[in-house]
């Protein structure tokens, strides 16, 4: 178990430099999030729509098209040269590289929301009497399952053509569970209200199964 | 260490095209088996089935009588690309390699570097090195994890004079270390002073298999 994680480790931490190094996925993931962000507060604002009802759907459409253009790259870079094959060998078990890029992509969506969301506060001027620590967790366990799912379905869109059309195609149908989810626990959070463990467990869960496919396929899917 | 690599009744399919039709091999310690044969014939395949890259349909591949999977540092394999991350310098490529084996040890690598003649430049990016000098990278990374059972992937493309003769020197000490070393290469001149094993494959069979091959 300790050198699984350290090879976990390893890989994430080879990703983490080479992205702050070219810098190719940061830069246009945030400058995507950011001008989402303008997009629809202006939109919300010329609509006059009740904010309490839309800002928590938008603000997760926002995160949503955001980590589909950052996860697209993730396992673009071992593709290249077929520095995948060297990675398999190395790493033993090839979930060990699945996790790596997981937790890479959960890193980049951390860093998205981290400017996304007090942004996209300032500009609709929203306020209200939230609960924040239900508003993080939603946060978290939120990008967990999006990280996850994005994961998975790029490990095997990139080795298909068209890998950047099939990403969303594959991945928005799989995120609509998570997105009621988000969206209903986050209204709990903004509302300060309770009632909204049901969805928290809801999404516990399904972060776990989604722990679990990849164990169970990742080597299937490698070898496609 | 690896005394014999069994390939037994291997066979494999893509779609309905057959690239690997019951292929029978045995390999000893401190062999060298050499596959040759027109392209498309599955040398490629094969390799890579041996390297653990996926499976075959029907039958096995035995090290000492075992099954096997791609366990940790027991296989080299040099492909067709130089399977280097570009974005990461010389150096960075060998400590991140040696480290996912769990071998490493900076003397080691700065001795292979200067082995490989890339020593000078160990904090290049990859990605700026000349394809001779990516492919001598790789020929390092290959060493540094020093496997049991080496594959190379016609490892002789874009190497110059100086880079098939530390070629040829590293396969000769791999030979006298006694590990198995499997090579594809059309470029069979190369090794005219070795003795090897050549293995000659047509359209996903094995139609010849010559013992002791050597030019001399």
């Amino acid at each position: 178990m300790t050198e699984y994680l350290r090879k976990i480790r390893l890989i994430y931490s080879k990703d983490l430099k080479i992205e702050f190094r070219t810098m190719n996925n940061l830069v246009s993931t945030v400058v995507f999030a950011l001008m989402l962000v303008f997009i629809f507060s202006f939109s919300l604002q010329l609509a006059d729509l009740d904010l309490n009802t839309v800002y928590a759907p938008v603000l997760w459409v926002i995160i949503l098209f955001s980590s589909t253009l950052g996860m697209d790259r993730a396992f673009l870079r071992e593709k290249e040269n077929d520095v995948i094959e060297a990675l398999l060998l190395a790493s033993g078990e090839c979930s060990s590289i699945f996790f790596a890029k997981f937790f890479g992509n959960l890193t980049l969506l951390f860093l998205v929301e981290l400017i996304v969301v007090p942004l996209y506060t300032v500009f609709t001027g929203y306020s209200s009497s939230s609960n924040i620590l239900l508003f993080l967790a939603t946060l978290l366990l939120g990008s967990w399952g999006l990280a996850l799912i994005g994961t998975m379905i790029n490990s095997i869109t990139v080795q298909l053509r068209s890998s950047r059309v099939l990403l969303p195609i594959l991945m928005f149908p799989l995120a609509v569970p998570l997105l009621i989810a988000v969206i209903e626990s986050t209204n709990s959070a903004l509302k300060a209200g309770s009632g909204s463990e049901g969805w928290l467990y809801f999404l516990i869960i399904f972060d776990l199964i989604f722990v679990i496919i990849p164990l169970i396929l990742f080597d299937y899917i490698l070898e496609l | 260490m690896l005394q014999n690599l069994e390939v037994k009744k291997l066979s494999k399919k893509i779609g309905f095209r057959t690239i690997l039709s019951e292929i029978n091999l045995l390999l000893e310690a401190g062999e060298l088996a050499v596959f040759t044969g027109p392209n498309g014939a599955g040398k490629t395949t094969l390799i890579r089935l041996i390297a653990g890259l996926g499976s075959g349909d029907k039958g096995e591949i035995l090290w000492d009588g075992k099954r096997y999977g791609p366990d940790n540092g027991k296989i080299g394999y040099m492909g067709h690309n130089h399977m280097l991350y570009e974005a990461l310098t010389v150096e960075e490529n060998m400590n991140f390699f040696s480290r996912m084996y769990d071998k490493y040890d900076s003397k080691n690598i700065e001795r292979l570097l200067r082995k490989v003649d890339l020593y000078f430049y160990r904090y290049e990016q990859v990605g700026n090195l000349s394809r001779g000098m990516q492919q001598r990278l790789s020929l390092a990374r290959l060493l540094v994890i020093d496997p049991w059972l080496m594959l190379y992937d016609e490892p002789f493309t874009g190497l110059d004079t100086e880079g098939q003769q530390l070629l040829r020197q590293i396969i000769q000490e791999k030979q006298q270390e006694e590990r198995i070393q499997v090579l594809i290469t059309h470029k069979t001149g190369l090794l005219d002073d070795f003795i090897y094993k050549e293995v000659k494959f047509c359209q996903g069979k094995l139609v010849e298999v010559i013992e002791g091959r050597a030019e001399l």
